[in-house]
């Protein structure tokens, strides 16, 4: 797991700096933390978001193995990120019409920096969906997640992506299968015993 | 950067609105003799080019329909002429390896203004 916690630090450094691109302001990671969980037993609040409702862009890779990645923010704080990729200068009603779209972009280039940081340490190549973007609480989407009984477990990165200027929060998560967490952890060993 | 006064034609071709309009604006600002059309689609810019072939064009790569990669493996092949900057989320290696052998830039989104003017540099090379 140390390994994976390492792989995915790589990424989630990828991530943010990505991000701070896009909206022009430091990010600020926190030390993560990869938590395994079969996401019928998990329980919400463990995670940290609390009961809020939240932006969620989902994307799902295909590769040597599969996943769903997501990548979620409070609700209140996806506007201020359009704000801060399009410019101040919009109005608020232009920015809540771009404000799907502009997240499946933010969503986009975020969760493909972490993806392909971890396809490019372990030597592997992916194929991402198109990202979509909603607003749900936690419990729903996890309710939407355990009705796909192929990848019932819950891989959290609990990290902390902090845009300095807003003090916004993001949160990344990838739901896979057995299998595909067996796939992940052979090529983390692979990759271990070539360093 | 210096404004090339030279009117050219540059087409980008992006299935995301938000995308489309940002390097339309910072291509806006840096060269505002250029003319610029969208496309949103693959197959939408192959139309397009058809119908009067832009001097530049950008391309994003995962799009519904076709792939940004096959539309410029098809540009290159009738269109040689056009340079391609391919604009992507998709920072692997091997898609930045694939950019190489298509004989296109490859450039990392997000769209910025530094992102932007590699690609306008690359297009005046």
């Amino acid at each position: 797991m140390e390994a994976l916690t390492e792989i995915f630090n790589i990424g989630a450094g990828r991530a943010a700096s990505s991000l701070s691109s896009a909206v022009a302001s430091t990010v600020k990671l926190s030390v993560p933390r990869i938590e395994l969980y079969q996401i019928e037993d998990l329980d919400i609040d463990a995670l940290g978001l609390g009961h809020k409702r939240l932006g969620a862009v989902l994307q799902s890779y295909a590769g040597p193995f599969d996943a769903q990645a997501m990548l979620l923010f409070p609700e209140e704080n996806a506007l201020e990120i359009v704000r801060d990729m399009l410019g101040s200068t919009m109005s608020i009603e232009d920015l809540s019409e771009l404000e799907q779209e502009t997240m499946c972009e933010v969503g986009n280039i975020i969760l493909n920096a972490c993806l392909s940081a971890m396809a490019d340490v372990l030597g592997v190549t992916f194929e991402a969906t198109l990202p979509s973007y909603s607003v749900e609480s936690l419990e729903t989407l996890l309710r939407n997640s355990i009705e796909n009984p192929d990848q019932p477990l819950m891989l959290v990165l609990n990290i902390d992506m902090i845009i300095e200027k807003r003090n916004t929060q993001g949160f990344l998560a990838f739901l896979l299968s057995y299998p595909s967490l067996d796939m992940l952890m052979t090529h983390i060993d692979s990759f271990l015993g070539k360093i | 950067m210096t404004s090339d006064s030279t009117i050219k034609t540059l087409l980008i071709t992006d299935d995301s609105r938000v995308s489309r309009m940002m390097i339309r604006s910072f291509v806006r600002a840096a060269q505002p003799n250029w003319v610029i059309v969208e496309a949103e689609s693959g197959p939408a810019a192959l139309e397009n080019i058809a119908r009067g072939a832009p001097d530049f064009c950008t391309m994003d790569i995962n799009m519904p329909g076709m792939m940004g990669t096959e539309a410029v493996q098809l540009i290159r092949e009738q269109y040689p002429e056009i340079r391609v900057a391919i604009f992507s989320a998709n920072i692997q290696e091997s898609m930045q390896l694939k950019a190489v052998e298509l004989g296109a830039k490859f450039v990392p989104k997000p769209v910025t203004e530094k992102t932007v003017a590699q690609a306008i540099e690359f297009f005046l090379g």
